[in-house]
């Protein structure tokens, strides 16, 4: 990062000086959208930025009906009632009433808190509704649930392109990123990758292809041991699934268990169920790996990926969502569409390393220009500056 | 009575004024031998000094021997011992006086004729006569209080203390004086030079003062850099200014976000019907993401539109002609719309529409929205201006090399604009304008215009 890139944020900055951007989502831990504001939050304030972050209230149930809202957004099929939908306003008023709205712009993340706009025809102030996950084919009944409110807003920010619907406000795309140097990106000692290996008891003698993410149906958790069975046939090697779970997320508990009734008794397959702060842990099983996969049916964005990608390792991934953005078939990685696509592309790289090191080392380049937080940064300073200029060159 | 005591005395009076007189017109003799003896060697040297000597030592060898005579007339005097011993005290200090006044004025013409020949300027010529009056001043004080016996250790002391505490006082400053006084009698550094110093400073100098150096940088701040470290540190010296451009180019600097416009295309029908109608800044953007996001690793001119027709909807050939449309041939976003459009309808006219996109990798349309910010760097002149160009972000050299030209419609990119019309450089500019800018990395770019740039200050 150099000089000039930091004279940049800090101009553009000082252009919101005097404003308070105050985020809401529903967990302050556990999922990529925590983890994305824990990180950028304290960058915008070291850049003079006031940013600020509240979460919503909500029980159990509430948040089994968020959870059914993510999945059908994704594109999943499931069953979701007129109570769910009550219920689902009744709590969200509940959070109207109580939630304090002090910023000059409100930043409300994903659907769980969307309905809070309603309190925009009261106050004013700016709306931006981010959304996290993959909607490029939802469930039309929830879409169209949530569209009255999504409009109310004055601009919707995606992740991919493909996420975007025709909306009669502005949208615009802003990818997440990864912070190079925190505990989970940073580099490590060797000595610090084989204690992590000897702590999970995976043996270094053969290569190991990894899937980090959480225990989700969307991210084919039992594909990916499939995918791994086939490559197995040819060549001897370990799979590292690792993950956890977040605490809006009341499903992961049921994959896992399935997980690991599908692995069954293979040494070669390893299930780790990891806490939340494990990030240097996660950071080492990563660097460990000769091949990282992330064979999601729907993503978001995919940072387990960008992070692999960062960390110069071979990638295969499913060509969803926001991972098409990151993965440049034949040039920084290679994208598959299916179980037998996986294990195909899979096999290429563990017989080819010069390849797959290629791939890697790009793919690294790829995410040292596009997805470090630097450029999240200053795509959210340039977000909060465009709500006030409509035009498509902005002169500051 | 008066008369009278003459007459008695005359003999004690004749013999001091006689020696006084004859002293004064021996003294004249000798100054009329010495001075005609002293021009001959000169002339024979042909030492260009001979004339301050000259000049110098007119009055005071003069002066001396009026000293000698009443030093003489005293001594061969009626007079008392005492009053032999104060004259004699008396004469040798005013002769002191005189040699030091002597050599003050000698060296001060001396500094003065041979200083300039070194190249020093004012301030070092100034600075040295003052070091020299000082220095003499003291030696010529010492001497006159030893001729009247008066103690000179005290004031020795206090001389060794006064230096040692103006020394402690100066610990920091000296070198730079002692750097400053180098760079002024050396004149390795003058007013108006470029000067870059290996820390990374660098700007026309503006002021050498006997402890900094003042440097007007490239973002007009003026930095100060203690002589010392110029002596210290490897420095460039680039020289004179080159000639100053009517207008100063201002460096800027641009940044975007990408918005989504919604739109959608699965087939090559929805692509072009879609692409009639969207904002020209949609085509800029499709024709500059690819470069925009990978300029760092490979110069790769392809569109989206190539890239999806080829990837997605598996048309090979289609791909490849909308590959091959080189932007740089277009002077307007209009016409580049235009030739992508005909392309496509020329390949739909051969009756092919039937692929389609699967879902989720439907043709997304995008546009960017720019936002241009000012930067600290101005350039003048040439060197500044390829200062400048090492310095400046990818995004400034972004902002004047493509998005001017196409976007914002110039037809050519700033800096040949600049060169042209504010520093009379048209073949430079002409060079720079020529180069397909879509053929190298943003790195490799900005290296070529430097080469370009150098290879003309040269």
């Amino acid at each position: 990062m150099g000089r000039s890139t930091i004279e940049e944020l800090r101009l553009l900055a000082s252009r919101l000086s005097g404003k308070v951007i105050q985020n809401i989502n529903s967990t302050f831990t556990g999922g990529g959208v925590a983890e994305i504001l824990s990180r950028v939050l304290p960058l915008l304030e070291q850049l003079g930025v006031d940013a600020r972050w509240n979460t919503i209230k909500g029980s159990p149930d509430f948040f089994q009906v968020t959870k059914k809202f993510h999945n059908t957004l994704h594109g999943r099929r499931e069953d979701i009632s007129a109570t769910d939908f009550a219920l689902f306003l009744e709590v969200s008023q509940q959070n109207i009433r109580e939630m304090e709205l002090y910023g000059d712009i409100i930043f409300i993340h994903d659907p769980q808190p969307v309905t809070m706009v309603s309190r925009k025809k009261e106050i004013g102030r700016k709306w931006v509704w981010r959304c996290h996950i993959d909607v490029s084919q939802p469930n039309q009944k929830v879409w169209s649930f949530l569209e009255p409110f999504i409009v109310q807003y004055d601009a919707a920010v995606f992740s991919a392109p493909s996420f975007s619907h025709q909306l009669p406000i502005r949208q615009y795309l802003i990818s997440p990123s990864i912070d190079p140097l925190s505990d989970k990106n940073k580099e490590l000692s060797q000595q610090m990758i084989d204690s992590v290996l000897e702590k999970y008891v995976i043996p270094k003698d053969k290569p190991i292809i990894t899937q980090i993410s959480r225990f989700d149906y969307l991210k084919d958790p039992v594909g990916v041991i499939q995918a791994f069975e086939m490559v197995r046939k040819n060549i001897d090697c370990r799979l590292v699934f690792a993950g956890g779970t977040a605490s809006d997320d009341p499903e992961s508990e049921r994959v896992l268990a399935e997980v690991k009734e599908r692995a069954g008794g293979n040494p070669d397959i390893h299930i780790l169920l990891v806490p939340p702060e494990s990030d240097v842990e996660i950071n080492a099983l990563q660097r460990a790996s000769a091949v990282i996969v992330q064979k999601s049916h729907r993503e978001g964005f995919g940072l387990t990926v960008t992070e692999a990608l960062w960390k110069a390792k071979p990638v295969v991934a499913s060509a969803v969502g926001g991972i098409t953005l990151q993965v440049k078939n034949r040039f920084t990685g290679l994208l598959s569409y299916g179980i037998e696509g996986t294990a195909y592309a899979i096999r290429q790289l563990l017989t080819n390393p010069e390849y797959a090191k290629w791939l890697g080392q790009n793919g690294r380049e790829h995410v040292r220009y596009n997805f470090l937080v630097t450029r999240h940064l200053r795509d959210y300073l340039l977000l909060f500056l465009a709500l006030e200029h409509p035009q498509d060159i902005i002169y500051l | 009575m008066m008369v009278k005591w003459l007459i008695d005395n005359w003999l004690k009076i004749t013999i001091p004024v006689l020696a006084f007189l004859a002293s004064y017109i021996v003294g004249l003799w000798v100054r009329r031998v010495v001075s005609n003896a002293f021009e001959r060697w000169a002339s024979r040297v042909r030492w260009q000094g001979s004339k301050v000597v000259t000049t110098a030592l007119h009055r005071p060898f003069l002066f001396w021997f009026l000293i000698l005579g009443v030093f003489i007339a005293i001594q061969v005097s009626v007079a008392t011992s005492q009053v032999k011993g104060i004259t004699t005290k008396a004469m040798g200090s005013l002769f002191v006086l005189s040699l030091g006044w002597l050599v003050i004025n000698l060296c001060g013409q001396l500094l003065k004729t041979y200083l300039p020949r070194l190249k020093a300027n004012w301030p070092t010529i100034t600075l040295a006569m003052n070091v020299i009056r000082a220095t003499l001043v003291v030696v010529c004080a010492l001497i006159i209080l030893e001729i009247w016996g008066m103690p000179t250790s005290p004031l020795l002391v206090l001389i060794a203390v006064a230096i040692l505490a103006v020394a402690l006082a100066l610990r920091n400053a000296a070198p730079n004086l002692f750097a400053g006084f180098h760079l002024s009698a050396t004149q390795q550094i003058k007013v108006s030079d470029y000067i870059k110093l290996e820390t990374g400073e660098q700007g026309y100098v503006t002021e050498i003062s006997w402890y900094n150096t003042r440097i007007k940088a490239l973002d007009e701040t003026i930095i100060i850099v203690p002589n010392n470290r110029l002596l210290q540190f490897t420095v460039i010296n680039y020289g004179r200014p080159l000639k100053k451009a009517k207008d100063p180019f201002r460096f800027r600097s641009r940044t975007y976000i990408k918005e989504l416009t919604g739109l959608r295309a699965k087939n090559l029908m929805e692509l072009v019907d879609t692409l009639k109608k969207v904002p020209d800044s949609v085509i800029y953007y499709h024709t500059h993401r690819f470069f925009e996001e990978h300029h760092y690793l490979i110069p790769e001119p392809s569109n989206d539109f190539a890239v999806w027709v080829n990837d997605v909807l598996g048309e090979e050939i289609l791909g490849e002609r909308l590959a091959s449309v080189n932007t740089f041939e277009f002077p307007s976003l209009g016409a580049l719309r235009e030739r992508i459009v005909v392309i496509i309808e020329e390949h739909l006219a051969g009756g092919t529409n039937s692929r389609e996109a699967m879902p989720g990798r439907e043709f997304c349309f995008m546009k960017s929205v720019s936002v241009v910010i000012s930067t600290p760097y101005v350039a003048h002149d040439l060197r500044e201006f390829v200062e400048a160009l090492r310095k400046i972000s990818l995004g400034s050299l972004y902002f004047h090399v493509f998005e001017s030209r196409l976007r914002l419609g110039r037809g050519l990119n700033d800096f040949t604009i600049w060169l042209q019309d504010s520093l009379e450089e048209a073949e430079l500019g002409d060079e720079i304008a020529r180069l397909d800018p879509y053929t190298y990395t943003l790195e490799g770019l900005r290296s070529a215009f430097i080469q370009l740039i150098e290879k003309r200050i040269e």
